[in-house]
């Protein structure tokens, strides 16, 4: 480094190393400073006077502005007045938006927001009304064309009949929701890039058909009557919830049929059915074994209810029909003990032919050492010849001694098995 | 980068070594494994097949000096062995940034420039960790920016952003204190009256600072306090007391001597004041905008640092009200907000 006989001025230049970092690296650091900070900078010197006004990602959320709670209206017309003023003085493209704040219910100005965030090319979008009715989001949204993530909280979605879907759209995440049925299917199809899909406490829609070929991972927790996938064969990540307890029998006819389902994904590698899915799927029956194993599955979590003999027979299908599962998670759905019809100890010796040569950890949680219970374990201990763990953890100590000196006594397959009693 | 490819360029040498050269012509060879981990590098060996002997080093970037790439390889070195668990990674990471904000700021410009992006985020978050809650005195302190925007400048409008005007001005008073203690300390001589007019005005001064600094930081330190209402307010005193000694490690003894005086004397006025102001603050918890703050002390409060003000101004020889007068005419064709400077609040929301 050449020696200056440098003026004070140049020297101060020469000391100052963070304004001359390139202009992409000073958009990263000052997005990762709450918004305020952010802003804040442009009081630091000539250099960082509107350099703030060119960070491509602006996060409005708790930090931003925090007030008593008994002045919510304070609040809210603060954070209005903040982002209002930060998108004026904002110069340069902005891609990505979020907006979560708690005292933000129901203002009409977040519409005039999205309006001008349509106007720039934002590829990510976040908004969470965290109470109050399901905002409408205005029609300007889904002229997003560049969308690359969208995240909905507690919002009503009217697509326009204009609406072509986002293109570009890889992640979709929908919490609260209200859609109607056709629009939902529109959306799902209208968008070929979709690989995440995430739907929790949704409304409007009951029969869920996704089409979405390159969807990888889709997640869905809500009241459904009727789910079907379609050409979504890459999807590897999967997890249902039913949050109801729907009686299937009253279903129509198209009630999903237990191969189609799994035929619908065939390379799924993590599976997870919760709540009461696997009761819906159960109803009726199951076959032995599923027409095509699911070769890729890896990893499988079941809330299941032993109880019931048809959830069990479920289950031991999935299981028969997964060679190479390497791990199982098994949650007690604890319902009233219905006296369903009885198991007999014949049960297991039935559906001993089943060979988990893979299996290696298992964890069963809240289990009360119910007979039915105590079966299905004894059969997993004689299936899996490479078992390492299994860990219990029961419900309540109520009879833990019984359970565990049954636990004790079971014939394991595996040599290296170990028996891991948590206490509830 | 895969086995093929690396077979392809070294197929006959057991521990290979890549040539760099860093743009002052220091040539070093480094081990294959470790420089590959970085994508220009990498880059460079597979498509221009440079960096095999010591006559086609690759040449690095010039934000790449010999320091600097030493750390880069130290990191590089540490990370490209597939072992390891997110754990030691996450902890040697920890340990890898500490380091003062020059050399951090640099490390961040030579790893961009080498394009390795895991420590461009490294060391880009630990700078944003740097700047976040600090007030801009600070940040220009660490990063020795020039303090070149006008009185004016700072004042404009941006009201999510500028300081209190009249904090910004006691700052700068503060610093012209600071600067005329130090000169004092030079040419000092027993005068115990000088000393004394001394110790009344930076008392006043400190604690007047430590009032402000707290409305300052208080938007860093409300997190703090927001979770334990009744936080020990002597807590709450000591912690601004040792951010001013931060700001004044300018100041000699004398100040030391006086700040300690403080500490056990805190009379029970300036205490009393510093719990109103802070009260205020809980109370109010407006943690966005600092210039707000001015708006919700209470007025009788407002009147004592006015005129507290004041005092110190005339101590300094400066001409206040003709210096307020500048600030105000300034301040009124923009902000309506300023006139509370005068005693007069008018809230604006």
């Amino acid at each position: 480094m050449k020696q200056r006989e440098g003026s004070k001025y140049e020297i101060e230049m020469e000391l100052d190393k963070i304004s001359s970092l390139p202009g992409h690296i000073i958009d990263q650091i000052l997005s990762q400073l709450p918004i305020k900070d952010a802003v804040r900078t442009s009081v630091l010197s000539s250099k960082w006077r509107y350099r703030w006004a060119k960070i491509p990602h602006l996060v409005f959320d708790n930090k931003c502005v925090s007030v008593p709670s008994e002045d919510q209206t304070f609040g809210k017309n603060k954070l209005t007045h903040i982002i209002d003023h930060v998108l004026l003085l904002h110069n340069g493209p902005i891609q990505k938006f979020k907006l979560s704040h708690r005292d933000l219910i129901g203002i009409c100005d977040v519409d005039r927001w999205i309006l001008y965030l349509s106007r720039s090319t934002i590829r990510e979008f976040v908004l969470e009304i965290w109470k109050g009715q399901r905002y409408k989001l205005p029609s300007c949204l889904f002229s997003f064309e560049n969308l690359i993530h969208l995240e909905l909280f507690n919002c009503l979605l009217k697509p326009p009949s204009t609406f072509k879907g986002f293109r570009s759209l890889k992640s979709l995440d929908l919490q609260h929701i209200t859609l109607a049925p056709d629009a939902f299917e529109n959306l799902i199809s209208s968008c070929p890039l979709l690989e995440k899909l995430t739907l929790m406490n949704f409304d409007g829609f009951t029969h869920l058909k996704i089409d979405a070929p390159n969807l990888q991972f889709f997640d869905i927790g809500g009241v459904f009557e009727y789910i079907s996938f379609e050409s979504t064969f890459q999807l590897s990540l999967v997890s249902v919830g039913l949050y109801a307890n729907k009686n299937a029998r009253n279903v129509s006819l198209e009630a999903i049929k237990w191969h189609s389902f799994f035929t619908d994904l065939p390379h799924v590698r993590r599976l997870e059915i919760q709540c009461f899915f696997l009761k819906y799927l159960a109803d009726g029956g199951a076959p032995r074994m599923l027409p095509k194993p699911c070769l890729d599955l890896n990893y499988l979590s079941l809330r299941i209810n032993f109880n019931d003999r048809e959830e069990n027979s479920a289950a031991l299908c999935i299981l028969r029909s997964s060679p190479n599962l390497l791990e199982l998670e098994l949650l007690v759905r604890s319902e009233e003990q219905n006296a369903v019809e009885e198991l007999t100890y014949g049960w297991v010796q039935d559906h001993w032919k089943c060979h988990l040569e893979h299996l290696r950890l298992v964890k069963i949680v809240g289990i009360s050492g119910v007979r039915y219970e105590l079966d299905f374990i004894r059969f997993m201990l004689l299936s899996s010849p490479a078992l390492e763990r299994m860990t219990i953890k029961p419900a309540s100590s109520d009879g833990g001694w019984d359970l565990m000196k049954e636990l004790l006594r079971f014939r394991r397959a595996s040599v290296q098995a170990e028996i891991v009693y948590m206490d509830p | 980068m895969s086995e093929a490819d690396m077979a392809v360029i070294k197929p006959e040498m057991m521990k290979s070594y890549i040539w760099l050269q860093t743009a002052d012509g220091l040539i070093q060879q480094v081990e294959q494994e470790v420089a590959m981990f970085c994508p220009m590098i990498c880059q460079e060996v597979i498509q221009k097949g440079v960096g095999s002997s010591k006559n086609y080093a690759i040449s690095l970037p010039q934000r790449v000096n010999p320091a600097m790439l030493s750390l880069i390889l130290d990191y590089c070195r540490f990370h490209q062995v597939p072992g390891r668990s997110n754990k030691e990674r996450k902890s040697f990471d920890e340990k890898f940034i500490r380091m003062d904000t020059k050399r951090l700021c640099e490390l961040t410009s030579a790893a961009d420039s080498l394009q390795l992006k895991p420590l461009v985020d490294l060391t880009s978050r630990a700078l944003a960790r740097i700047i976040e809650g600090k007030t801009p005195e600070e940040i220009r302190e660490i990063f020795h920016l020039p303090d070149d925007l006008t009185e004016e400048e700072k004042l404009e409008p941006l009201k999510n952003t500028t300081d209190d005007p009249r904090i910004r001005l006691l700052n700068r008073l503060y610093a012209k204190k600071r600067k005329e203690l130090k000169e004092r300390e030079k040419l000092k001589n027993a005068g115990i009256g000088e000393e004394h007019v001394d110790d009344r005005s930076v008392d006043d001064l400190l604690s007047f600072i430590n009032g402000d600094s707290k409305m300052t930081k208080a938007s860093k330190n409300k997190k703090k306090n927001r979770r334990r209402k009744g936080q020990e307010k002597n807590a709450f005193l000591t912690e601004s007391m040792e951010t001013d000694k931060m700001e004044t490690n300018g100041l000699n003894s004398v100040g030391l001597d006086v700040e300690h005086g403080i500490d056990c004397q805190a009379s029970p006025s300036e205490s009393s004041k510093l719990q109103d102001m802070e009260e205020d603050i809980l109370a109010r918890k407006v943690e966005f905008d600092d210039g707000d703050m001015d708006d919700e002390i209470d007025p009788a409060l407002k009147e004592k640092i006015d005129r507290e003000v004041e005092d110190f101004a005339r101590i300094l020889k400066i001409d206040w009200p003709e210096r307020m007068q500048e600030i105000l005419s300034l301040g009124q064709e923009r902000r309506p907000v300023h006139s509370s400077l005068n005693g007069s609040s008018s809230l604006r929301k």
